[in-house]
């Protein structure tokens, strides 16, 4: 039994020092962030500094970092909602209703969940630039409502839990088919659209490729292809202003994954037992 | 009883016209600029279609050798630190004679890195890794675990290295988590018997946890080769877009991002698109049956 | 709850929907990979009272993100800016706005303009695309404090003297070195001399490579540089490097080239650098005000110029009126340039203004010397024709090269060889040497 004990207190303590090492480089982020450049480029410190207010003036008289979270944001969130609410129309369609092509359709999916997103990438290039959407966020958002994965998890949740009578008894009902979708369907469906919301989310916010493609004007960044822009800017000649730029892209969300870590991890697991 | 009804394709038009327009069509759009020498620029009309001459001259570049060499190297250190770091931990948390305590904390802290902006963690990376006066090089030295700095982004090993170990930092938590959510899922009945027929840890090891697991294995496994395959934003922002240290970080995706947007070879990028396309399907079906011949 | 989070995320999102559309929109939209038209902008915006929005692109990725929008047309600027380097390409293209035809004229202007920098914007048909109000002449910028302290005399024409040959540069960083100096901050200031011996177009008008041992001898003098310790191994534009203008930096030379008992965290300072007309306001201006007055600019072993900022409007802008009365301020506003030239010190390609000043100028910055009468003399001596739409991006995997040669991962045969077979990748129309 004393055994155990040692072995469990060594086991923390390997724990403890994985934890730092995980999180040193953004402890050196925050504490950069508040030091001026002169005194990054002479050493290292873990006390922080006090040019936080001037790294902030210099970052901001460039970039606005701020502009890029709320694009980012707004990209992200249409995409999750857009995401979840076709993926489940479609879903729904599949189980509950017989048509022609069903089967094609769903073996189309089980293909395309295969295929890299870059194989579309020049063809999505240039067909936004014959639609006139490119530069617009419309390129980033509606292929969401197309989305195979969400759409083959979907149809696997709704499988095994939603009972067919239910939607008879409403037809007897009355109801409509759509408003048998809103007011049974989505509510049922609702801890897979988490589910799959949280993944959809992050992939969006983290996209970096298909927005550096896409986007032109300044105005327009994602928060990526702004990071993207700070290193050739002129931000980039102060390391202070670099690292508060990279800091506030990161803080907030790590702040934001702390409220939701609980949720967000048994959504990760039951994503990957399940898919 | 299943309903014919036609309301059903009312319900799934949105998604099939989207995903006709935005995914099939482009991709059938590539496939035909990757027969032409179109530059991206003035329409793909002023372009000549040159027949297979891109896949020829992909089979025969250099470059994409480099970026595809590069890839797998990255990809595969990556996913060996990646996945001791994360099966150990899975094993340290399930044993149910250690019973650790503070499970859902560790998982959280383990995972975060992993929902932070690639882009931000690149760039961070690109500034703590500078050789000067990167915050990496004057904390070891001040330790004095170096004596003089490290050119880390200047050397290909280190570059590589950095790139892996970056990704497996990021990515650890995420294994970590399903491996345990696959471990916690296997019978305890399988290791109380084991116990009482009096195998090792080893043994239990071996025989119940890897082939339980496989499934599980499997799903990280393909997930991390088709992600890894496509690695863009560290290697574009690491260091100058360029793939420094000489061609080190050339990977595949940024190659091809590279040749259309870059060199205005909009038509060869589109191959490389494709051959990119093939290796993954390669590598998923090579998995695939690897890990399955025995059942087979 | 799941519930509330999602009608919560749709009311978000119709939130961020009606902000982002109620922004005010600007009356003229400049693009440029620089913060420089800042000033002239906020001048403009006064005197016209109008909202000009400034979008900047750092120059890396500038032509990449602009021409994609100038082809399409979505996301394109009104007025737009193009560098030397890509200027031939673009006036060819549809992108900019004829400003030879009425109303615009700017044909009546050409007199008032150096020739060459008139010229190149220019196209084949013989139209005016785009103007610039710049000439970009470069020298060797130094600091007369330690020029006094390590070689007796701080004067430009006795420093200029020293500096006129290669061997004469290496025989100063020898001696900076010996007072613990560095001559550069790094090899890249070396550069403007070795094309400057023999000036080539990068590729000719057969689409071949042109390779001459002058170009070539970047090779050799960057090594020498590096391997005799006369840079402070600070890249061009990094944070080190902005540091070098203000005093003492790190200075590690890490690897095995250091003596044992050396103090691998010591530190220098850097004696002089490379850069062109404009490298005075952008850059020394900007970030060395701590140094201010301790400057002055001379003369490298040969004349060379760097960079320079073309300017003109977009073809299809909805505000072509009011992107010309931009574009003519900053290029053709005899008081507007005036201000501007007593503000920055920058050298101009417009003779009015520049007559008017250069005589009897002294710049403070530069411990009162007249840069003017070097930079306008230098800037007779430019050849613009060796300009190449493919400039950009050759002379980057060109430095990427020699840089692999000098950090010692490749040797000179082997980068030269991957210098053209990364030419031939990038442009497989391009023929390169054996």
């Amino acid at each position: 039994m004393n055994k155990m004990k040692i072995a469990r207190v060594i086991i923390y303590i390997f724990l403890i020092v994985l934890v730092i090492v995980c999180f040193i480089p953004f402890y050196m982020m925050i504490v950069n962030a508040t030091r001026p450049n002169s005194e990054i480029l002479r050493g290292f410190t873990l006390i922080p500094g006090d040019a936080l207010l001037d790294n902030y003036d210099t970052l901001t008289s460039y970039m606005d970092v701020w502009t890029g979270f709320r694009n980012s944001l707004l990209v992200a969130v249409s995409v999750t909602v857009l995401n979840a609410y076709f993926s489940a129309l479609t879903a729904f369609a599949l189980v509950v209703y017989e048509f022609k092509w069903k089967n094609a359709i769903f073996v189309t999916f089980i293909v395309m969940m295969m295929v890299p997103g870059q194989l579309g990438l020049l063809g999505l290039y240039d067909l936004s630039e014959t639609l006139g959407i490119l530069d617009t966020y419309w390129p980033l958002i509606i292929p969401a409502i197309a989305a195979p994965f969400t759409v083959f998890f979907f149809r696997q949740f709704l499988i095994t839990t939603m009972p067919i009578s239910i939607l008879e008894a409403g037809r007897i009902d009355g109801a409509s088919e759509i408003g048998m979708f809103h007011r049974i369907v989505l509510p049922i469906l609702m801890p897979a659209i988490a589910t799959m919301g949280i993944f959809t989310f992050i992939g969006s916010w983290n996209n970096y490729l298909v927005p550096l493609v896409i986007i032109r004007t300044p105005r327009l960044f994602t928060l990526p292809v702004m990071m993207g822009a700070l290193s050739g800017s002129p931000v980039a000649m102060n390391l202070g202003a670099m690292y508060l730029g990279i800091a506030i892209s990161v803080v907030p969300i790590m702040v934001a994954f702390l409220f939701l870590s609980k949720y967000i991890i048994s959504s990760i697991t039951a994503g990957s037992v399940k898919g | 009883m299943k309903k014919n009804n036609r309301q059903a394709y009312l319900f799934i038009a949105p998604f099939v016209i989207v995903f006709l327009t935005f995914n099939i069509y482009p991709i059938f759009l590539t496939l035909y600029y990757s027969l032409t020498n179109y530059s991206g620029m003035g329409g793909i009309d002023q372009a000549d279609f040159v027949g297979f001459n891109n896949y020829v001259r992909l089979f025969s570049d250099r470059y994409f050798y480099q970026a595809f060499f590069n890839t797998i190297r990255i990809w595969g250190l990556n996913f060996v630190v990646q996945m001791l770091i994360a099966l150990g931990l899975a094993l340290l948390f399930s044993d149910i004679r250690l019973k650790l305590k503070g499970i859902g904390l560790f998982r959280a802290l383990f995972y975060l890195p992993n929902i932070i902006t690639i882009a931000s963690v690149a760039l961070l990376f690109s500034i703590l890794l500078d050789w000067n006066h990167g915050g990496l090089n004057q904390m070891m030295l001040s330790l004095g675990l170096i004596d003089r700095p490290i050119n880390w982004l200047n050397s290909p090993v280190y570059a590589q290295s950095a790139v892996a170990l970056i990704g497996a930092w990021m990515w650890f938590g995420n294994s970590f988590i399903v491996l345990l959510a696959g471990i916690s899922g296997i019978s305890k009945d399988f290791y109380e018997a084991a116990l009482i027929d009096g195998a090792t840890w080893l043994q239990s090891f071996k025989y119940i946890t890897i082939p339980q697991l496989k499934p599980i294995l499997l799903y990280v496994l393909i997930t991390s080769i088709i992600g890894g395959l496509q690695i863009f934003d560290l290697p574009m922002l690491l260091t100058d877009g360029n793939g420094s240290p000489q061609g080190a970080l050339n990977t595949m995706v940024l190659y091809l991002y590279n040749q259309a947007f870059k060199y205005n070879n909009f038509g060869y990028a589109a191959t490389i698109a494709y051959g990119l396309f093939f290796i993954t399907v390669a590598f998923s079906a090579i998995t695939f049956r690897t890990m399955y011949r025995k059942q087979v | 709850m799941l519930k509330r989070v999602f009608q919560f995320a749709v009311v978000v999102l119709g939130v961020f929907m009606l902000t982002a559309c109620s922004e005010d929109e600007p009356d003229l939209i400049v693009t440029s990979f620089t913060d420089e038209l800042q000033a002239p902008i906020d001048y403009f915006e006064e005197l016209h009272d109008v909202k000009v929005d400034l979008q900047i692109i750092p120059t890396e990725n500038y032509v990449n993100t602009l021409r994609p929008a100038l082809e399409s047309g979505s996301g394109a600027p009104d007025v737009f800016t193009g560098e030397i380097v890509y200027l031939k390409d673009w006036i060819e293209q549809d992108y900019w706005e004829n400003l030879s035809q009425a109303p615009y004229n700017v044909d009546e202007w050409r007199s008032d303009y150096m020739e060459y920098v008139w010229d190149l914007g220019i196209n084949s048909s013989g139209e005016v695309r785009a103007v610039s109000w710049q000439t970009t002449p470069g020298g060797i910028y130094y600091r007369r404090s330690i020029a006094n302290e390590v070689l007796g005399t701080d004067d430009p024409q006795a420093i200029g003297e020293l500096f006129s040959t290669m061997e004469g540069l290496m025989e100063v960083g020898e001696q900076m070195k010996a007072s613990n100096y560095r001559l550069f901050p790094d090899e890249g200031s070396i550069s403007p001399y070795t094309n400057g011996a023999n000036p080539q177009p990068w590729v000719n008008d057969n689409d071949e490579l042109v390779i001459t041992d002058e170009r070539l001898a970047y090779f050799d003098y960057a090594k020498e540089l590096r391997d005799m310790q006369y840079t402070a191994l600070a890249p061009a534009w990094s944070p080190a490097w902005y540091a070098s203008f203000t005093g003492p930096i790190s200075y590690n030379v890490g690897w095995d080239e250091l003596d044992e008992d050396e103090d691998p965290s010591d530190q220098t300072e850097v004696f002089a650098v490379s850069l062109p007309t404009w490298g005075l306001h952008s850059v020394l201006k900007e970030e060395a005000q701590e140094t201010a007055g301790d400057w002055a600019v001379t003369n490298g072993p040969t004349p060379y110029f760097q960079g320079g900022t073309w300017i003109g409007m977009y073809k299809d802008s909805e505000n072509k009126d009011l992107a010309f009365e931009f574009i003519k301020m900053l290029v053709n506003d005899q008081e507007f340039l005036t201000d501007w030239v007593m503000e920055t010190g920058d050298v101009l390609s417009y003779y009015p203004v520049m007559e008017g000043v250069a005589a009897g100028y002294s710049d403070e910055f530069l411990g009162g010397q007249n840069h003017y009468d070097f930079f306008i003399e230098r800037a007779e001596e430019i050849d613009a024709s060796t300009v190449t739409r493919y400039d950009q991006q050759i002379d980057e995997l060109f430095g990427n090269q020699v840089s692999a040669y000098v950090e010692g991962n490749l040797t000179r045969e082997e980068a030269i060889d991957e210098f053209y077979s990364q030419v031939v990748n990038a442009y497989p129309q391009i023929t390169v040497p054996d």
